[in-house]
């Protein structure tokens, strides 16, 4: 039963968190310069408009959450393919 | 694409090395796979065995095709700084992957699917929405092609300098891909597109850096440039192309990553930790890919001041031939730009073409027309159609329609239409094949007319987002008005609890 309860928490799955996509929501919102004088070049930053500045920070930052949602909110099946892949002759669904 | 004056001799050499390197890797992958010839799963999924480096560059060299580089550069110019959305939409592709590709790597897996269709029947099992499915598919995937098939021609042709002039580039280059692809399916698809992947990525590098280097490096100087030639191209856009920064983003993210080969690729993926830390190292590489194309383009309205639309088209041919024109290290490191250009193309051409074999050949041929055939004559089939197909798409490449970004767009706004077949249907049980097949008729009737009716986007929105959000209505509204116990005849398959229970 333990056991089962472990398993049970390390099975994960990116849509089951509504606030990952709130939370990749802002910053997608937060890279698009809906909310910014339009027409405004200064100032610049490292030689660049600093509405350039900051949308590449928030797509940093998407690149980042998206990455770290694939290796860390990401856990199906991968205990059970590593396992059935161990065992040469079980016969696993999984196994591959 | 613009003739190279340095392209020549060095160029047809380059492009002989990379068909050669192609065909000998089709040939040794058809021998590593006994059952590529007997088998669909064999032949389009390459067994389901795909490791991570496979994974990863068959990947990477699909979703970038050559238009990235060569239509992207342009469009930056064109635009200016807004561009830099072409970064967010990329990594947004991957984004919209999660949220369906966890649970259907799970279920493929399980139930041998072979193609997207194949969800969808085992979803809905409904004839028709399997159908509407396949034949938008189908049309995204013909017009993805000829896209391809286009750029293929203009790039060989500008690489040689005419040498190789258009028509006989472009068969070449078909019949290269096509033997590889007949020889070894899906695993020579994938391994050729390690080899194209890194083609490409070499390829912009150096673009990027001959780019930095006529321009010494001044990235200031230049934004002063364009402030002083093209204000509205630094400045903060406004409010309705923000819009369409944000329609984009969602219009590409959702239609990208619901491309047939784009799922078949979850399909094929040897294991799920495979598959996320394929994916995870994905949605880096907009920042290497797109993102450098964008700063070509902005570095061109420094270089090239004042082209016209149609002249701008030919913006990365002009910057490679003043790189090229530096030194003779440049002169060869331009030469592998363009080959990796080419690469791109065709790893995406023939990623399209055996997706679009396998829908051919698996749900129509093997569902419909003979039920009775056997997978060696499924996948003989998908062979032939391929071959048909781009006999058919080679006419129209012939004469190209329209600029490149224009051919793109048209594809999303239809096969965009089928992602509530897979997002909602993974996870909502009410939604049901009906209002979904109506759903999705209306939106695609939708964005098709508004395309071809030539109309504005409203406000920043294309017509094939006011078409999928058409379809999204339809078919929630009309799944939420039909009692649970009253189905259409299409009694959808329950999928919330059959796949958590996999944990």
């Amino acid at each position: 039963m333990d056991q089962r309860r472990s398993d049970d928490r390390s099975v994960r799955e990116p849509i089951r968190s509504p606030w990952v996509w709130v939370v990749m929501s802002l910053i997608i919102l937060a890279g698009i310069p809906l909310y910014l004088p339009s027409g405004v070049v200064e100032p610049l930053v490292f030689g660049v408009p600093y509405w350039v500045v900051l949308s590449v920070c928030c797509t940093l930052a998407l690149s980042a959450f998206t990455s770290w949602l694939c290796l860390r909110k990401w856990n199906l099946v991968e205990q059970q393919e590593e396992a059935a892949a161990d065992v040469t002759d079980g016969g696993s669904t999984w196994k591959i | 694409m613009e003739n190279l004056n340095f392209g020549g001799t060095s160029g047809i050499i380059v492009l002989l090395a990379y068909a050669a390197i192609m065909l000998i890797i089709g040939y040794f992958a058809g021998r590593g796979q006994p059952n590529v010839r007997t088998s669909v799963r064999g032949y389009f999924l390459a067994g389901r065995g795909l490791g991570f480096v496979a994974l990863f560059f068959t990947l990477y060299a699909t979703q970038y095709s050559g238009n990235s580089v060569i239509g992207y550069a342009p469009e930056a110019y064109r635009s200016g700084f807004v561009w830099w959305q072409s970064v967010m939409f990329m990594i947004a592709v991957i984004a919209v992957y999660l949220l369906f590709a966890p649970r259907l790597y799970v279920i493929a897996k399980r139930e041998s699917f072979v193609t997207p269709t194949d969800w969808v029947r085992h979803r809905f099992r409904s004839t028709r929405v399997s159908i509407l499915v396949a034949i938008l598919m189908l049309w995204g995937l013909a017009n993805y092609l000829l896209e391809q098939l286009v750029a293929m021609g203009q790039g060989i042709s500008g690489l040689t300098g005419n040498t190789v002039p258009y028509q006989i580039g472009v068969i070449a280059f078909v019949l290269v891909m096509l033997a590889y692809s007949w020889m070894g399916g899906m695993r020579a698809v994938a391994l050729t597109d390690v080899m194209q992947g890194i083609a490409l990525l070499i390829g912009v590098g150096v673009l990027l850096f001959g780019s930095l280097y006529l321009i010494e490096g001044d990235i200031a100087g230049l934004t002063q440039h364009v402030v002083n030639q093209s204000p509205e191209k630094v400045g903060v856009p406004d409010g309705e192309t923000s819009v369409n920064w944000l329609a984009m983003i969602v219009l590409i993210g959702f239609g990208a990553a619901v491309y047939p080969h784009a799922i078949q690729r979850v399909y094929a993926a040897k294991s799920e930790r495979t598959l996320k830390r394929s994916l995870a190292i994905m949605a880096w590489m907009p920042f290497v890919t797109t993102g450098v194309v964008f700063l070509v383009g902005i570095i061109g309205l420094e270089l090239f001041p004042g082209l016209s639309e149609t002249d701008s088209e030919q913006l990365v041919g002009m910057m490679a031939n003043k790189v090229a024109g530096i030194n003779v290290v440049f002169y060869l490191l331009m030469i592998l730009l363009f080959g990796g250009v080419i690469a791109a193309i065709v790893s995406t051409a023939d990623s399209a073409l055996l997706s679009l074999s396998s829908v051919v050949s698996h749900d129509l041929y093997g569902r419909y027309i003979n039920p009775r055939a056997s997978e060696r004559q499924q996948v003989l089939v998908g062979k032939l159609v391929g071959i048909a197909v781009v006999a058919v798409l080679l006419l129209l490449a012939w004469n190209p329609p329209t600029t490149l970004y224009n051919i793109f767009v048209l594809k999303f706004e239809l096969i965009v239409q089928i992602a509530p077949a897979f997002i909602l249907g993974l996870y909502w049980d009410r939604l049901r094949a009906g209002p979904l097949f109506w759903g999705m008729l209306a939106g695609a009737l939708f964005a098709g007319v508004w395309t071809v009716m030539g109309e504005e986007e409203l406000y920043g929105v294309p017509g094939g987002l006011l078409g999928l959000g058409i379809n999204v209505a339809i078919a929630v509204l009309g799944s939420l008005l039909t009692p649970r116990d009253e189905g259409d005849g299409d009694a959808a398959v329950p999928t919330t609890a059959e796949t958590t229970a996999t944990g």
